[in-house]
């Protein structure tokens, strides 16, 4: 008996093999934007892996965070290389997925009886930021310890459980070691282990409902006219795209090596110009536009509100959308999508007009 | 005993009877208020931002007479009634006060208590006594009817007013006739001092009164010159104690710091002091070629050298921060190499060439372990380079691999 057969005898693999070779990709206009799922996949894979070795070196407390990433990236052998696109990469990562979850809006792939796929696509969206969020800080910098200050500032606006939340980032009422340390276990534990949960469903509920097509490519009643196998030939094709995504990883960490900083002094004057990574940006925007009373509620209260609702609606859109993509409900999700697209670009770019943060 | 009760009874009458008076009416500050006589009109006037005024005191605390009788009976001698002190009773009318501890104590529970025995060591005092009453006395430099407390930048004696204060009268024309120089003024608002307190506002520049003493103001003697600059420049003043230039300068009856630094007007040191040439703060002394000329032309060509080597350390750490390198370890190495270009001039003091030299080894090395960390920077740098464009071609060809093989699986 050979090692394959031996080891398709025990783990079942035929099954498996069945899966892949019914598994097919619809091939239509709109096909480009089923790879933005893959390559978000990619991206968070480069994260594990390069994440996995950052914490080999760090250290989380306010006393040696800072001197264990700078010795990770001035004495490791490519120790700058990792860190580099370990941040890159978390950049990257949200860009594809924003790409991924909102071609999925705009081609309507949330119509039943893919709502709940909608649903964990969703709170994955946010998991990402969160990583993010709780990653920024870990360096302990200047710059990190003052917009995460911001951050979480923010969030204690939030109506009711403002305060509690924010305590409850911090662990107290400040940013301090203990912040950095409670972050971290957000970072490596925490996030990761309802990332896998999530992740685990949203992969298997896109292999049980298999991809949606788009409605305006959907024929009721006929079959589609033209479909790819996904092994080998959709695999190869995001292989492609995810080598491109390597190549570009590798280019910006080592034109643009990710900045350490000075280290965070909470008694040192707030450097100038903070900003929050560029996926904050909209909403950073948003609340500095908000005048700071509103008919006489408080301005940024109002906006984080607004955000929830507005955030609460993306997420119900399957249930609001006409069930077959089509008549004039339709039309009215697709120009929220438009509009919401629009908002995007647009207040990120009025965020960042000033430079890089 | 009669003094203690003469205070208890006068504490008294000004605590009791201020809030009173205050909330009653001023007969004092009523009439004066409303006569035309400049003269008599502007103590009532300013005395209502005084900080006695504002602390519940009167007119009656320094004048007497009765506040509460409205006529011109109120000044009337048998009420307690003195008029305006002279100039030489002010010193002593308001020490009645500010050089009582327990009194002090009523208004502040860590006063500041005038020292009559200090005021005494003043050379305004001294003259003051020998009847010479052109000289300072409290209402000169803390003004009167109006008096504002030292922390009060309105104040003629709040720190940067200092100077401008000494100067009123120690200018040319009013010290017309005492014998002593009147060009301090001129030379200190010219000299490093002068410029960080007057137009810096850096307040922890002295003034005057930090080299001279306020109350007990007088020139520093020969010999506590070193003494009154290292009550800021201490490890200067220490290192300078322990040195063969002091026990020389003893020797020829020359002040320390002084001789070297000048005093109203001292400069911020630089490196061209550090010669025996025409135009170097050695040459005062010591001639062209002499062993002290050498011995000083090593030391400059020393931290010359490190100095030049801190530069070329800094601009290579720049060059690698600017391609986005991590320099941290270069920075700090270089802060000890700057830090050491501090120290040797804190050094030189020492006049000694191997403590100097020391100093000197030290900033070398941190300087050169700079220097290293930037080349390697650069060099990473380099190799990063060189490696993402491999990187980049490796990556290029296995994207024309996997086009092929998609090619030919759809062949």
């Amino acid at each position: 008996m050979s090692l394959n057969d031996w080891l398709r005898e025990r783990l079942g693999l035929e099954a498996l093999d069945h899966v892949i070779e019914k598994k097919r990709v619809p091939v239509h206009r709109h096909t480009f934007w089923y790879y933005w799922g893959g390559m978000t996949l990619f991206l968070f894979g480069v994260q594990v892996a390069t994440g996995i070795l950052l914490v080999l070196y760090y250290r989380p407390s306010a006393d040696e965070a800072y001197e264990s990433v700078r010795f990770l990236m001035t004495q490791v052998s490519f120790g700058w290389l990792i860190r580099s696109i370990h941040s890159w990469s978390a950049n990257l990562l949200v860009g594809a997925a924003m790409i991924h979850m909102f071609s999925a809006f705009m081609l309507k792939a949330y119509r039943r009886p893919r709502e709940v796929t909608w649903l964990t696509g969703m709170a994955l969206f946010v998991l990402c930021l969160a990583f993010g969020f709780s990653g920024y800080l870990l360096p302990w910098n200047q710059l990190a310890f003052f917009a995460t200050k911001v951050g979480t500032d923010i969030m204690g606006s939030v109506p009711l459980v403002g305060p509690f939340l924010a305590r409850l980032l911090r662990g107290g009422d400040q940013i301090t070691g203990g912040t950095l340390t409670r972050f971290f276990g957000f970072h490596v534990a925490i996030l990761p282990l309802c990332m896998t949960a999530l992740l685990g469903i949203h992969l298997f509920l896109v292999q049980w409902h298999g991809m949606s097509v788009p409605p305006g490519v959907e024929q009721p009643g006929a079959a589609l006219k033209k479909e790819m196998k996904f092994v080998p030939d959709f695999l190869l094709r995001d292989l492609v795209g995810w080598l491109a995504a390597l190549g570009a990883l590798a280019l910006l960490a080592a034109l643009f090596p990710w900045e350490l900083g000075q280290k965070a002094d909470p008694y040192a004057f707030a450097p100038a110009g903070i900003k929050p990574e560029w996926y904050f940006g909209y909403m950073f925007q948003t609340l500095r536009m908000i005048p700071a009373r509103v008919l006489g509620i408080e301005g940024e209260k109002l906006g984080i509100v607004g955000f929830g609702l507005a955030g609460l609606v993306w997420a119900l859109a399957p249930f609001l959308d006409a069930s077959d993509g089509r008549g004039a409900r339709a039309r009215f999700w697709s120009v929220v999508g438009a509009l919401a697209i629009v908002y995007v670009i647009v207040f990120t770019l009025l965020a960042y007009r000033g430079g890089r943060s | 005993m009669r003094a203690t009760l003469r205070f208890t009874l006068l504490a008294g009458l000004l605590l009791l009877g201020a809030p009173a008076a205050r909330a009653a009416k001023d007969s004092c500050v009523d009439c004066h208020r409303g006569l035309d006589a400049p003269r008599l009109k502007a103590p009532a006037v300013g005395f209502a931002h005084d900080i006695h005024a504002e602390r519940g005191l009167t007119c009656a605390a320094c004048h007497g007479g009765d506040p509460a009788d409205p006529e011109p009976s109120a000044m009337d001698p048998d009420k307690g009634f003195k008029g305006a002190p002279g100039r030489a009773e002010i010193a002593g009318l308001c020490a009645s006060c500010h050089a009582n501890v327990a009194f002090m104590k009523l208004y502040n529970p860590r006063p500041y208590v005038f020292s009559v025995a200090e005021w005494q060591t003043s050379v305004h005092a001294k003259l003051a006594a020998q009847g010479d009453l052109k000289v300072a006395t409290c209402t000169d430099c803390h003004g009167v009817h109006g008096i504002r407390p030292p922390t009060d930048p309105a104040a003629p004696v709040f720190k940067t007013n200092v100077p401008r204060t000494c100067a009123k009268c120690h200018n040319a024309d009013y010290m017309k006739d005492h014998a002593i120089r009147t060009d301090q003024f001129a030379l200190y608002a010219k000299s490093a001092h002068g410029v960080a307190l007057l137009e810096e506002g850096d307040a922890s520049a002295p003034a005057c009164n930090d080299c001279h003493g306020n109350h007990g103001a007088a020139p520093p003697g020969l010999k506590d010159v070193a003494m009154v600059c290292g009550t800021c420049h201490g490890r200067e003043a220490e290192l300078f104690e322990g040195s063969r230039m002091k026990a020389g300068l003893d020797a020829l009856g020359k002040p320390g710091c002084v001789t070297c630094h000048g005093n109203h007007g001292v400069q911020h040191p630089t490196d061209a002091m550090l010669s025996a040439a025409p135009g170097g703060t050695c040459a005062g002394c010591h001639q062209p070629g002499s062993a002290a000329a050498q011995g000083t032309d090593a030391i400059v060509s020393g931290f010359q050298g490190l100095q030049n080597s801190v530069t070329h350390a800094d601009s290579l750490l720049q060059v690698a921060e600017v391609r986005g390198m991590e320099t941290g370890p270069g920075r700090e190495g270089l802060k000890v190499a700057q830090d050491a270009l501090v120290g040797v001039r804190a050094g030189l003091h020492s006049f000694d060439p191997k403590q100097i030299g020391a100093v000197l080894a030290e900033g070398a090395a941190s300087s050169r372990k700079a220097t290293d960390c930037g080349r390697e920077a650069l060099r990473d740098w380099r190799n990063r380079r060189l490696g993402m464009v491999l990187s980049l071609v490796v990556i290029l060809i296995l994207i024309g691999l996997v086009v092929a093989k998609i090619r030919q699986i759809e062949k």
